[in-house]
């Protein structure tokens, strides 16, 4: 066979796969609409069951049509936005799922955010609740005194981020076990000071109004000219704007020096440095950067809650967060959705058996780390050359 | 394993659906319950929940009851964001009529906003926070519990009334005791007390040497501490070692037998006030604790569980009334007056506050709690602390 033959059939394959692949998201696609919008118990087993039997069984095949999306980032992107989407359209008159769906994605922002800390840089983070809070207290206090809602939220992870710089001296001298008792230090001074602070609402909480972009009120059902969708569509579509935000800028940072140097720096401190990497330089950044989408998803959760206590971000909320991570599969963006659905959207769906749920659900977390040791969807070695094949 | 179990539990669950419309003719209702049923205040969510069940199982076996009544359950774990969530759940489901919702204060008023929206009457049965029906002018919030500003006002009118003139207020500084201490000083003030000093204590401190010491130089008549047990027996313990003679008073939050058991005699002669009266003293709280015992719940009713069984009761019975629609109930639950239940009278005001809650003194005698009334203090034959 000569090479440009090759080619041409290596190119043909790769059209068919990317089909396969295209046909592979609108069926999760369809998976998440169904799983966010049943009630039934027996649909909601057997949807879990179906989501285990893909898992099973696709395993094999799975890594060739996901080579076909990785080749075209831009476009695999734009198919996951767009699939959720068609989602929140085929929800769109009922509030309770949208509700779980933008909780859910915002999630996302905030485990992306520890992502880059943990998975990338390799530096532990249980206070991501107390940079989360950080996000929407900020919120609070400048929305009630009348700064706009974009720059609002954007303010939400500047503070945050500035409030993780007290952490940074501790963070770069301590490793291990004694870089996180430092964070979960600091969530638990985080809440205990929420709930001493009076002018920050104490330990009732503050109330806060909805989203305002420049005249489009959030918290107003909107008008599809065909049909009128919950305004919970809003938040969506924000929340879907910055998880793949989020995403692609994650994506970008592994894929640049600084998330060479983030991956040196993990894995072995004293070899980077001899590498001359800056060691304290690439960890400063990965703590910030990360908080920042903390702080970030925070605010947007916030004032679409419209209220907010310290009991939301406590130390829990901390291993919430840890805990969508690890079940996610540490370092990979792309497990962290299906991780934070299990996480927060399965313990409310069992709500039928109430206080029994979490024992169900805790059941459910242990099988699948018993299954998938690593994560749902582990880490993959770094790909140096997309699309290559490697 | 975990496959078989929820596919028996559906089976299970389709089997009753199924059933369940051969074996009764009427149509079928429904109404949810929401409360705290994991984690730290489950016990009471728990107490809850079974009275409401309680109160729709005597309601479905009633034959001339027009509707059957299906009581959802769902669990807010006394979190405010998910309180949003499942009240949001309730309140997007256009077949749940009306609710019977929150035991924690921040879950309560974290909710009402969303209710509103939804147009979902609902009727607290166990937040005390004030803000929850007098914080807005929402048609769908009502409550049927007291809140902490009768208990307060009870407390300030009997206590001068025994000549006391001078106090100093402790308060813990969560909502509670917040809000026992604003209240308190607003009664006390109206009735001619006079508040010498205010203390904010934290939650889990331990020594309060410092601020007794305070105390103890300002001399007052009354010691009041507004928190829960375990700092009022700290309190009242280290006060005795420094040697403060003044009268101590207490909130609901320490009308428990283990402020008793750890404090022995020096418990004696203690005063304090719940919302509500001790269930066996309630118009039906006989009946309601023999129907209870009848039906074999797990867990107590617990403190709260008479209210939540009264609201469960008030909705059925105003959806017999004007049909299983959410307007119509809210319209009528608002014109709620005198509507007999087992906690006494139920009217609901402007704000749909009802506004006769029973207010019960207590006294410490002889190691138990006993009614005021009933007390050999209030007889005369007893002296509290200053010879009152």
């Amino acid at each position: 066979m000569t090479g440009s033959a090759a080619t041409r059939g290596a190119a043909r394959s790769h059209s068919g796969d990317l089909l396969v692949a295209t046909a592979a998201v609108a069926a999760i696609g369809a998976w998440l609409w169904a799983f966010l919008a049943t009630d039934s118990v027996g649909v909601l087993a057997g949807l879990l069951a179906f989501a285990a039997a893909a898992f099973v069984f696709g395993r094999r095949a799975a890594p060739r049509y996901r080579r076909a999306l990785a080749a075209r980032p831009r476009m695999a992107t734009s198919l996951g936005v767009l699939t959720v989407c068609v989602v929140a359209v085929a929800l769109h008159d009922q509030p309770y799922p949208l509700l779980m769906l933008c909780t859910v994605l915002l999630f996302v922002v905030a485990c992306i955010g520890l992502d880059i800390q943990t998975g990338h840089c390799g530096l532990v983070n249980f206070a991501g609740a107390a940079f989360f809070g950080t996000g929407a207290y900020t919120a609070a206090i400048l929305a009630a005194h009348g700064v706009p809602d974009p720059a609002v939220i954007f303010a939400g992870g500047v503070v945050a981020a500035a409030a993780g710089s007290l952490l940074i001296l501790p963070v770069l001298r301590t490793r291990g076990y004694y870089a996180a008792l430092v964070t979960i230090a600091f969530g638990i001074l985080f809440s205990t000071f929420l709930e001493v602070n009076d002018s920050l609402g104490g330990p009732q909480g503050l109330k806060l109004h909805g989203i305002d972009f420049f005249g489009w009120r959030f918290n107003r059902d909107v008008n599809l000219g065909w049909t009128t969708a919950s305004f919970y569509v809003n938040y969506v579509v924000l929340s879907l704007a910055l998880a793949a935000g989020a995403f692609v800028f994650a994506r970008r940072i592994e894929r640049s020096w600084l998330g060479l140097a983030f991956d040196a720096v993990r894995l072995d401190e004293i070899a980077a440095a001899t590498f001359g990497i800056g060691v304290g330089r690439a960890k400063i950044i990965a703590f910030t950067l990360g908080n920042f989408l903390c702080g970030v998803a925070g605010s947007v959760y916030a004032m679409m809650q419209g209220f907010i206590a310290p009991n939301n971000f406590t130390f829990g909320e901390s291993l919430i967060l840890v805990s969508i991570l690890i079940l996610g599969g540490i370092g990979n963006p792309l497990g962290i959705l299906p991780a934070a659905l299990i996480i927060i959207v399965v313990p409310q769906k069992l709500q039928f058996i109430q206080e029994y749920r979490f024992l169900l659900y805790g059941v459910l977390v242990v099988l699948i780390l018993l299954f998938r040791p690593e994560g749902l969807l582990p880490r993959r070695i770094r790909d140096y050359f997309p699309g290559s094949g490697a | 394993m975990q496959r078989y179990l929820s596919f028996a539990c559906a089976l299970v669950l389709a089997c009753a659906t199924l059933l369940a419309p051969g074996a009764d003719a009427k149509e079928t209702v429904k109404i949810v319950f929401i409360g705290p049923l994991t984690g730290g205040n489950a016990a009471l969510g728990l107490g809850g929940r079974n009275s409401a069940d309680l109160a729709v199982q005597l309601h479905n076996a009633d034959a001339k009851a027009k509707y059957t009544f299906d009581l959802v359950k769902y669990d807010d774990q006394c979190k405010p964001d998910i309180g949003v969530q499942v009240a949001t759940k309730a309140g997007a489901d256009s077949s749940i009529i009306a609710g019977i919702t929150h035991y924690c204060s921040a879950v309560a008023i974290a909710t009402v906003d969303t209710y509103h929206k939804f147009g979902l009457p609902v009727i607290v049965w166990g937040a005390v926070l004030p803000a929850i029906t007098y914080g807005n002018d929402y048609p769908e919030i009502h409550r049927v519990n007291g809140t902490m500003i009768n208990q307060n006002e009870v407390n300030a009118k009997l206590v001068t009334g025994l000549g006391y003139k001078t106090w100093v207020i402790i308060h813990d500084t969560t909502d509670y005791g917040k809000g026992h201490d604003e209240y308190f000083t607003k009664y006390l003030t109206q009735d001619g007390g006079k508040v010498l000093a205010d203390f904010g204590v934290g939650a889990d401190q331990q020594d309060f040497t410092a601020i007794l010491t305070k105390v103890k130089e300002l001399n007052p008549d009354v010691v009041y501490f507004g928190g829960l047990t375990p700092i009022g027996v700290r309190l009242r313990s280290q006060m005795d070692k420094l040697g403060i003679k003044s009268q101590f008073e207490g909130t609901s939050g320490i009308v428990s037998d283990s402020y008793i058991q750890a404090l022995g005699p020096l418990a004696e002669g203690t005063i304090a006030f719940i919302d509500g009266a001790p269930i066996e003293k309630l118009p039906g709280g006989k009946f309601f604790l023999e129907q209870y015992a009848a039906h074999k719940y797990a867990e107590p009713p617990e403190a709260y569980g008479a209210y939540a069984f009264v609201a469960a009761n008030l909705v059925m019975d105003t959806i017999e009334k004007v049909g299983p629609n959410r307007k119509a109930v809210t319209a009528a639950l608002a014109a709620t007056k005198d509507y007999p239940s087992i906690v006494g009278p139920v009217t609901f005001d402007a704000h749909g506050q009802n506004i006769v809650p029973i207010v019960t003194a207590y006294v410490v005698q002889d190691g138990k709690w006993v009614v005021w009334q009933d007390s050999d203090y209030a007889k005369g034959k007893r002296k509290l602390a200053g010879g009152k």
